[in-house]
């Protein structure tokens, strides 16, 4: 099987092929990969199959030489949802990081089934990012369809650059637990130009909630991921001051169209 | 949740390891390496119960046609048997392409 | 309205505080516990609240932000604590088209620099700690305490959205929580993990005694001595609780340890 074409959609791609895409051509080398067999001990008392890897591969690499940790979620795996295991390598390569990290990130949320434990990771996840990205750059991916919720959109947030996409979307709560929680009347699920509207990859770098809006291509994440990691960290997007005016706003707004 | 074990014996030894797929809903990973035993043996993990006279057909006929000694493990999410086979080709193919 | 849990604590734990409070869901207090100076923070509800969904004590778009600010704000010297008693952060399309994940960002970084820069950071979990808004008000604190209540609860998701997203009847939630401790919500079984610093028995959590605020006290003035409150969330792997219940987070990190340099 010959190795897939790097100008191959990103969105299609899998989690390793992502990696090996955007780090510079035979440099990723992946820990705690499958063979490792570091599942989840979860899983199957609830009557759901571990996945080899926990849904989530990193490793080390490089970016135009510099020595970098990568980690990538698998959407597919339970929703690309964070447990203990998968947190666990995420925090730990982040932790090791020498001259940066890039984070490709396909997550639903914190893994129910792993809940404190997810939660709890996470919390490592958010500081090490911190202690990371005072040093060296923290690039964060956002191009898959699952996109980012939960625990890891927050930890998103405190990355020095966020590149995504048009197919991406991130927020807090999905679409459909905002229409489970608060009805169809607050948000309706099915609505696809609404989510994108609303908090799609296009949407988040007009607000300057992300920072560059990528093609649905490997080779050119991998070249915007190379371009933002020479920047300077973007630190207004967390600002208080930047981002009050758009609460307000939010809060001025009674209703938000929801009929496109 | 099931686990199903199929052997057989024999076959020439794959030398090295690969993984592919992901257990995703209808889908599976399956994990190939150098075998412990005298021949193949597949292990199965899967979410879905009362399967395993088709699991058994479709794993055998599959070492039939591929008489290769190696350690498989497969975690299923509900594929199909078609799906099945296709990730174990894929997988061997993998493990026996020519070092580059 | 009665008091909220989060309002009760604060203001028993500190009497002679000031309020220092700019917005009425995020309580700000500035005291002094153990004649040292603390900043109280607790999040509680405001039926006021410019965000209907954020009304009933939920860390929204508001919360986030006054909590940042009042991080960042804090007296150089005061220690922080952060009094927990959330049920969740506001599902709501507004929050979500404003970026409700980026100001808990905003929150979570204030929580995190202040720490680093030297900045006790502690935790006191009085009720609910859910989800986002536990990540963002309390998780990020070196030193956990909590009140050992049946009505404290721990968890991604209130029991009734876990309910109705995995249609599992309370009893099947209860067998899975009694084998897999990490989905069970109470704070004992959270404690197992190794999360939690010390258990405070109290006769009424909405009616603390002297002794029991006492004992409170004493428990935050000599973990600050001692520097638990700059300890970053790492930490808790070294507990004695996660050594069994979070052996495969601790597999993971000794293999990766092994292997960064192979």
């Amino acid at each position: 099987m010959k190795p897939r074409d790097l100008g191959v959609r990103f969105a299609e791609a899998d989690a390793r092929e992502r990696l090996r895409a955007i780090a510079d051509v035979g440099t990723f080398r992946e820990l705690a990969g499958p063979f490792a067999r570091l599942t989840s001990p979860h899983l199957a008392a609830q009557g759901l199959v571990a996945q080899s890897d926990d849904g989530v591969v990193v490793g080390r690499g490089r970016l135009d030489g510099a020595d970098v940790a990568l980690a990538a979620m698998t959407g597919e795996f339970l929703g690309g949802s964070l447990g203990e295991v998968g947190g666990a390598k995420i925090a730990a390569v982040l932790e090791r990081a020498v001259n940066g990290a890039v984070l490709v990130l396909d997550s639903g949320g914190i893994r129910l089934q792993e809940a404190n434990l997810g939660i709890l990771a996470v919390a490592e996840i958010c500081d090490a990012i911190v202690a990371l990205r005072e040093r060296a750059p923290v690039i964060a991916v956002v191009a898959g369809r699952v996109g980012d919720y939960g625990g890891m959109a927050i930890a998103l947030t405190l990355c020095s650059h966020i590149v995504t996409s048009e197919v991406a979307r991130m927020g807090l709560n999905g679409p459909q637990v905002i229409e489970q929680e608060a009805g169809a009347d607050e948000f309706d699920a099915s609505n696809r130009v609404l989510i994108w509207r609303t908090t799609g990859g296009e949407r988040r770098v007009t607000q300057g909630h992300a920072d560059v809006l990528a093609r649905d291509s490997c080779s050119e994440i991998a070249a915007d991921v190379r371009r933002v990691f020479a920047l300077p960290r973007n630190a207004r997007r967390t600002s208080v001051e930047r981002l009050r005016p758009i609460v307000d706003a939010a809060a001025a707004t009674a209703t938000i169209t929801r009929h496109a | 949740m099931q686990e199903i074990i199929v052997e057989r014996a024999g076959g020439e030894s794959v030398l090295r390891r690969a993984h592919v797929g992901v257990v995703g809903s209808g889908n599976l990973e399956v994990l190939c390496e150098p075998p412990s035993t005298g021949g193949a043996r597949i292990v199965v993990h899967t979410t879905v119960d009362g399967f395993e006279p088709i699991w058994r057909a479709t794993l055998e006929r599959f070492l039939a046609n591929r008489p290769i000694a190696a350690d498989f493990e497969i975690n299923d999410f509900g594929a199909t048997p078609a799906t099945v086979t296709l990730r174990l080709e894929q997988v061997v193919e993998l493990v026996l392409e020519p070092e580059r | 309205m009665s008091d909220s849990r989060g309002t009760v604590w604060s203001r028993a734990l500190m009497p002679d505080a000031r309020d220092a409070t700019a917005m009425p869901s995020v309580l700000v207090l500035d005291g002094t516990i153990a004649a040292q100076p603390w900043r109280i923070l607790a999040v509680r509800p405001n039926p006021e609240a410019r965000f209907a969904r954020a009304r009933g004590g939920e860390l929204g778009l508001d919360e986030a932000l006054a909590l940042a600010d009042a991080l960042h704000a804090a007296p150089a010297d005061a220690a922080i604590l952060a009094v927990v008693d959330t049920p969740g952060q506001p599902y709501g399309l507004r929050e979500e088209s404003a970026g409700l994940h980026v100001a808990f960002g905003s929150a979570v970084e204030a929580a995190i620099a202040r720490r680093s820069a030297g900045g006790p950071l502690f935790a006191l979990v009085v009720g609910k700690a859910i989800s986002g808004a536990f990540l963002t008000h309390g998780l990020q604190a070196g030193w956990i305490g909590a009140l050992d209540d049946p009505g404290i609860e721990v968890h991604v998701m209130s029991a009734a959205s876990v309910a109705r997203i995995t249609r599992e009847t309370p009893a099947e939630v209860a067998r899975v929580a009694a084998i897999v401790p990490a989905t069970a919500r109470d704070i004992r079984t959270f404690a197992r993990s190794g999360a939690v610093d010390a258990l405070f028995a109290v006769r009424d959590p909405l009616a603390p005694d002297a002794d029991e605020l006492a004992r409170v006290r004493t428990a935050l003035a000599s973990a600050r001595n001692a520097g638990a409150g700059l300890r970053p969330p790492l930490a808790r792997l070294a507990a004695d609780g996660a050594q069994t219940t979070r052996a495969a987070a601790l597999r993971v990190r000794a293999h990766i340890a092994e292997q960064w340099n192979a």
